[in-house]
């Protein structure tokens, strides 16, 4: 019988959601479903594997993999699926997993996609929908052939949903040969960025090119602070100076799901939007009442942010 | 000895006509269901891949001597010559219909077309497409030609090292910058970061009017058809819709303020 199955490491991050969408695939291609943990696995792998009704959970171990890069990453994936073939590899898509999953699809001979948002089996054909030209259009790429694929998705839209009949999931230890490979790329000066991110953020503040010089973004910082939140970005104003990189919501910045996103001075591009669209209240200030972050907003106030950025921090203080 | 460098390049609708449109919810799907097929929306050279050119004239630049190709498959004549404008060396244009090919069938073309010239030291190539934003031809072209692959740089610097080259690349990683080394041959993906690709200078567009694009085929590079057979075909394309149910809150900015914030406490958005 195939395989529809999760690959995940480092925390378990999306894993859960991941499973959920696997399981309607493992459904329509009557395959089994697995789920396969690289390195170090945390902690609430079994708990969330029996949820999902995963029987048993593959997890690889190496010394190698105890902190690793992408070359012995991909060796270890590609010994492993020598040893328990799939049909169908989904993994969530992280910064890494960007590089892992098409290096993993080469080395294998599987066709890759990426920027998942959803798969389907239709006539016992995979479909998956994927964001295109920043979430400006979505496509629907049908993939053919019995070859195996792997398929990045990105979790931070789908919702984890417990199996009708959870299973107890068990470990299946599983040794990988990474005798002969070095990481051929060496780390010369590692970034340990300290303190919060943005992409854990409960509250955001976010500024865009509307706030008119980088001494206003002083206003988002208050506000931000003032809620107990975080500043962020839209890139105009990171590739200006305003704002540091690691604050940029969007495409190429960081893709985050806060209960609270305040949008001031950001005319709701979708490179940015994909960004900050999974936020539960997204509240936009914007001088222009048909600006496009309208549409995404459940609350909005037209008007000047350099104005209302500061009554918001007056009236959260109290 | 001089570093042979390879460049991949993109043809695109460009990006920022098709977000205009997008924000003015006048986006359109041409017939067969899955084209934007706006003729005013320009084709361009993929902006990351200009950056990756900008970043091989940099390398050459600050003192390395090269040779650098820039490829592409496909017609896209046009952002050839735009690439010969900016000083590049050669002009490559792999002759398929890149319409009917997946990433799989690309990454195989110009894989062939490094090997076809007994390989190169640095493969250059935008961090992804605006168009399907996929990323994932450089990696593939990596592991067909056997190569390390690193990704969204932010600068490439390279020096002589014995009788090969060092490559030392500055990532740009969610957690900031990365430094990383790594011997050439290396395939290198480029980002925005890089910064501000160069425009032609008048001298640069003269010269490029003279220089010819050399045009391969699939079979000069011994690239058999069963091999471009594509595994994934855009089937459908479609502008999602956005269920726009906002409620807006007039008044001036303290009454604004004060009524936005007790409508997050009520529904519990905020303590
Ligand atoms: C391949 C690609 C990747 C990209 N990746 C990203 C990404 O990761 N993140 C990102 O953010 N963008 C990204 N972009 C850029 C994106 O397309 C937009 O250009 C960008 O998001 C716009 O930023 P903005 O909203 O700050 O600026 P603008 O689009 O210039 O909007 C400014 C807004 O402020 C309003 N305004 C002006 N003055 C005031 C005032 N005083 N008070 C209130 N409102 C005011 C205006 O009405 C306008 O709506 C990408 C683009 C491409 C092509």
């Amino acid at each position: 019988m195939s395989r529809v199955v999760v690959c995940t490491w480092g925390t378990s991050g999306g894993a859960e959601e991941l499973l959920t969408l696997a399981r309607g695939v493992a459904a329509g291609l009557e395959a089994t479903l697995g789920w396969v943990v690289l390195g170090p696995a945390p902690h609430d792998v079994t708990a969330i594997a029996s949820r999902q009704d995963v029987p048993v959970v593959d997890h690889i171990e190496h010394e190698k993999l105890q902190s690793f890069g992408g070359d012995v990453a991909v060796a270890a994936l590609a010994d492993y699926v020598r040893q328990h073939d799939f049909r169908v590899l989904l993994v969530p898509q992280t910064f890494d997993a960007r590089l892992l999953a098409p290096r993993l699809a080469a080395r294998i001979d599987a066709g890759v996609v990426m920027n998942g948002l959803g798969v389907v089996v239709e006539g016992g054909a995979l479909a998956v929908t994927a964001s295109a030209y920043g979430g400006d259009t979505r496509v629907v790429y049908t993939l053919a052939g019995e070859g195996r694929f792997v398929i990045g998705v990105a979790t931070s839209a789908l919702a984890a949903e417990p199996a009708p009949n959870p299973a107890t999931a068990v470990t299946r230890h599983c040794a990988v040969d990474l005798a002969a490979v070095e990481e051929r790329v060496q780390v010369v000066t590692r970034s340990e960025q300290t303190g919060p991110r943005i992409e854990e953020a409960d509250v955001l503040v976010a500024g865009g090119r509307g706030l008119g010089e980088k001494a206003n973004y002083r206003l988002v910082e208050e506000l931000a602070e003032a809620l107990g939140g975080m500043a962020a970005a839209s890139r105009p104003i990171v590739d200006e100076g305003w704002a540091e990189p690691a604050r940029q919501v969007g495409l190429t910045g960081k893709i985050t799901r806060p209960t609270l996103y305040i949008a001031a001075g950001i005319s709701g591009a979708s490179q940015h939007m994909v960004g900050c669209a999974a936020a539960k209240t997204l509240v936009a200030i914007n001088r222009d009442p048909e600006a496009a972050i309208f549409r995404y907003a459940r609350y909005g106030i037209v008007g000047d942010c350099l104005e209302i950025l500061p009554a918001l921090t007056r009236a959260v203080k109290g | 000895m001089s570093l042979r460098i390879v460049v991949c390049a993109k043809e695109v609708l460009d990006p920022d006509a098709v977000n205009n449109y997008a924000l003015e919810g006048r986006l359109v799907i041409g017939d067969d269901g899955k084209s934007l097929t706006q003729s005013s929306i320009p084709r361009l050279m993929n902006a990351y891949d200009e950056q990756a050119i900008e970043a091989a004239l940099r390398v050459r630049e600050a003192g390395v001597p090269c040779t650098i190709a820039v490829v592409s498959v496909g017609e896209g004549q046009d952002i050839l010559k735009h690439a010969a404008s900016l000083g590049i060396d050669e002009p490559v244009a792999i002759h398929a219909d890149a319409a009917s090919l997946d990433h799989h069938g690309v990454a195989r073309l110009l894989a062939a077309f490094v090997r076809s010239r007994g390989g190169a030291d640095l493969v250059l190539c935008g961090r992804q497409a605006s168009d399907d934003d996929q990323g994932v031809v450089p990696a593939l072209v990596a592991e067909h030609l056997g190569l390390p692959v690193v990704t969204i740089a932010r600068s490439v610097d390279v020096t002589a090292a014995g009788d090969g080259f060092a490559v030392r690349v500055v990532r740009v990683t969610p957690d900031g910058d990365e430094t990383v080394a790594v011997p050439a041959p290396v395939v290198v993906t480029i980002s925005n970061e890089l910064g501000q690709a160069r425009y032609p200078t008048m001298a640069g567009r003269m010269a490029a009017r003279k220089k010819k694009v050399a045009v391969v085929t699939p079979a000069e590079l011994g690239v058999a058809p069963e091999a471009l057979r594509p595994r994934i075909t855009l089937a459908k394309q479609f502008v999602p819709t956005v269920k726009g149910a906002c409620e807006m809150i007039g008044g001036g900015a303290d009454e604004a303020a004060a009524a936005l914030l007790a409508r997050l406490r009520a529904e519990n958005v905020l303590r």
